[in-house]
């Protein structure tokens, strides 16, 4: 067969030869563009394959498997045993998982605007020429590199503990508080520290969005005496408000997904998986334990599929808002 | 492709892709096979390559202090048994579960592994475990020369499905200069009126808590519940009332709030250094080898005391043990068997352990090792002063989610301590959480 391959288009193309009745040679025939079109074709399915393969085999595969599972009872030893919607039935009634959805909306509430303000004010800053701009602009960016890692999450965990650095920068202010990760209501505010400080993502975006506000408004404005917040409110943000709902939704969605933070900022390892009283229970901690320590895999792809319901509804909520605040030029919407 | 527009062509076409799928099947094919190969050789023939040696995945929990232990006793066992090669893993408690549950559950778990009471319903009912009785008629592991009716330990509906490796009890262990110097010391038989007296004690003159949290140690609870005539846990369900764990956790709210039990807020964050070695606390109830952690855990010097009763008598105690299981599906039974025997009565291999997983379960290797250590010799003590003062009872069922229900236990009296609970919805929380997780 391989000397087959080989030989294919060379007993071709005199086939082809003989075939055209009219018309100059020169011009390539559709016949074989449609044989390069196909080889293309195959090329590209070929370097897409291992694409194709992942996605079949590590996204949609497992999607359609949870979603079966998230109808049955399945403990990964016995085989899944279909119980309708009890799954999600249990998970309404389920105190925990109520208390791990009020934390995550929390977080996302609270941690996604700061983080966002953090990021634009930034990026205001480093808009401006100065010297020095790239250095800056590499050190604050280079906490979202690192950040999701999980020897930052232990490094933050030990910045936050008892008679750690915070906890000794606010006994010098008066406040005692013993530690913000032992403390069930604090240690949230340490998970969001966290998330804000890795800022650097949204601000680059924000960066490129304020080298696109044309001078002129600027220039216009001066002559018109408006002053810098003035200019801020009814040039600067109108004009990037696509980009900073581009941001708004990004960081949403990723806010929803904090997993690794939690769990170790919370404590890994040890009777409370996720934090003193479940302080740092965030919907995909609780998750977690259900599929992994308490064998639920059929009750965890349930969750899952109501996280993914949840994100769905949120993001559309802020597709529909963006009519009230977000502007296209021309007529773009 | 529009077929049959001009035979030649498309069959000529048809002929050059198939030439081109063929060889990608070909080598497809060939990386399946290969792989195939790559695959039997790991599963059967690595195991018994062709020289007939065995290997045996062999896991465990623990840390680094018990590895080195660990992997000493396995370079002797492979000297004695050149046939025969170990391979091990281990993680932290928690980790190591989580680990072993998925890989039980996908077919692949170790041949042998470390095991203990709470989980042996839970796999047995899985099919995770071997019966171990057939190779002990055999002749390849003996059930002979155990301590105090130990080889009964792991045994459950008939089947042998656990081989204890050592025993251990409850005890308090204490910090010994915070007890002088609050001038408590405890005897067999104290009760616990004397127990929350010294914890008072312990907080006004060593100005540190008492004890570090006792209200979320289901074994102790248990010990205090057989105290009284109850137990934790029955064949398949809870052996107690609501009405008896809202006594327990009142008394434990008081203690927080009073300052007898160490700030579970600061205790929550040393995690997993305990709150004893920590210096929060004056003592703690937990297994009698857990000295040997504290001691190179903590700057102090600990020491054991006997756990407070109820009628001055009656402690409720048991033997709890740390024992080796073995995977039903593995291929080599009777070499797993060989290695657990090895690793129960081998005098060499208590020299090696040491009480780093309790005193030994069989009499050859109590008298193989001989603490000089003041940590060890004081557990070695201990535990003959229960033998003496004849506590010791038989222990109470572990049922099925019993695992889980201990995880529950702990987490809810955690957050009764933080003051995110009331008594009632703790116990409340509690007795729903269990029985979800009995009925599983």
């Amino acid at each position: 067969m391989g000397t087959a391959v080989t030989h294919a288009p060379a007993t071709e193309a005199p086939a082809r030869d003989s075939e055209p009745r009219h018309g100059p040679v020169k011009s390539p025939r559709p016949a074989a563009l449609k044989r390069r079109g196909r080889r293309e074709n195959l090329a590209g399915y070929l370097f897409m394959s291992p694409w194709i393969a992942g996605f079949l085999l590590l996204t949609a595969g497992p999607m359609i498997a949870s979603l079966y599972f998230a109808f049955t009872d399945y403990n990964l030893f016995d085989a899944p045993r279909w119980v309708g919607l009890d799954n999600f039935s249990e998970m309404f009634a389920d105190p925990r998982w109520r208390h791990s959805v009020q934390v995550t909306l929390w977080y996302v509430a609270v941690g996604t605007p700061i983080k966002l303000i953090a990021a634009l004010g930034v990026a205001l800053l480093l808009a401006q020429k100065r010297r020095g701009q790239a250095f800056y602009r590499a050190a604050f960016y280079a906490p979202s590199l690192i950040g999701a890692s999980v020897s930052v999450a232990i490094v933050w965990k030990a910045i936050f503990s008892d008679d750690a650095i915070v906890d000794r920068t606010q006994k010098l202010f008066g406040v005692d508080v013993g530690g913000w990760t032992g403390d069930p209501d604090l240690i949230i505010y340490s998970l969001v520290a966290l998330t804000v400080w890795q800022f650097g993502a949204p601000m680059v975006i924000f960066l490129a969005g304020l080298k696109q506000v044309p001078r002129e408004l600027y220039e216009a404005a001066d002559v018109d005496g408006a002053g810098r917040l003035r200019q801020f409110w009814n040039i600067t943000l109108p004009v990037i408000s696509p980009v900073l709902f581009f941001n708004v939704l990004l960081e949403t969605i990723h806010s929803f997904q904090i997993f690794s933070s939690a769990y170790i900022v919370g404590g890994g390892a040890g009777g409370n998986a996720c934090g003193p009283a479940d302080g740092t229970m965030v919907y995909t901690c609780y998750l977690y334990v259900q599929g992994f320590e308490n064998s639920r895999m059929g009750l965890a792809s349930a969750m899952a599929w109501m996280l993914l319901v949840g994100v769905a509804l949120v993001t559309a909520v802020l597709f529909w808002s963006q009519k009230r605040w977000v502007h296209y030029e021309e007529g773009g919407r | 492709m529009r077929q049959g527009e001009n035979g030649e062509t498309t069959e000529k076409r048809v002929g050059g892709r198939v030439g081109r799928r063929t060889v990608l099947k070909a080598a497809g094919a060939s990386l399946a096979v290969a792989g195939l190969g790559a695959t039997a050789t790991a599963c059967g023939g690595g195991s018994d390559s062709g020289d007939g040696t065995v290997t045996l995945r062999y896991s465990w929990w623990g840390a680094e202090d018990r590895a080195e232990r660990i992997n000493r006793t396995i370079a002797l066992f492979e000297k004695k048994h050149p046939k025969i090669k170990i391979k091990t893993d281990f993680q932290p408690y928690t980790d190591f579960w989580k680990k072993f549950n998925t890989q039980a559950s996908g077919g692949n778990p170790p041949d042998v592994f470390q095991n203990a009471i709470g989980f042996l319903r839970k796999y047995d009912a899985k099919n995770v475990l071997l019966d171990l009785s057939g190779q002990v008629e055999a002749g390849h592991l003996s059930m002979e020369g155990f301590r105090a009716g130990l080889e009964k330990f792991g045994e459950i509906d008939g089947k042998l499905l656990g081989v204890p490796v050592g025993s251990n009890s409850m005890a308090l262990v204490i910090d010994k200069p915070v007890f002088a110097r609050a001038g408590v010391t405890a005897e067999q038989g104290w009760t616990w009126d004397d127990f929350d007296e010294a914890m008072a004690r312990i907080r006004d003159r060593a100005g540190r808590a008492g004890d570090s949290g006792m209200y979320g140690v289901m074994y102790l609870y248990d010990l205090y519940l057989r105290q009284n005539g109850k137990a934790f846990f029955t064949e398949d369900g809870l052996g107690f009332t609501e009405a008896d764990l809202t006594r327990w956790w009142t008394k434990a709210e008081k203690g927080v709030r009073s300052g007898l039990f160490a700030d579970p807020r600061k205790a929550a964050q040393i995690k997993p250094k305990s709150a004893l070695s920590g210096e929060l606390a004056g003592s703690e109830f937990t297994w009698d080898n857990f000295t040997v952690r504290y001691t190179s855990e903590g700057k102090s010097e600990y020491g054991l005391a006997p756990v407070p009763t109820t009628d001055g008598k009656k402690t409720g105690q048991y033997l709890g043990s740390l024992m080796l299981s073995a995977s039903k599906r593995t291929r080599h039974p009777e070499e797993v068997a060989r290695f657990i025997d090895f690793m129960v009565h081998d005098p060499e291999v208590a020299k090696i352990m040491g009480y780093d997983r309790g005193v030994p379960a069989t009499q050859a290797q109590y008298d193989a090792y001989r603490p000089t250590d003041p940590v060890n010799k004081a557990i070695a003590a201990y535990e003959e002063s229960l033998v003496d003062a004849g506590v010791l009872e038989p222990i109470t069922p572990h049922p099925n989610g019993a695992d889980i229900c201990e995880a529950a236990f702990l987490r809810i009296a955690e957050e009764l301590g933080l003051g995110k609970r009331s008594v009632a919805d703790a116990v409340k929380q509690f007795f729903t959480e269990s029985k979800t997780a009995l009925a599983g």
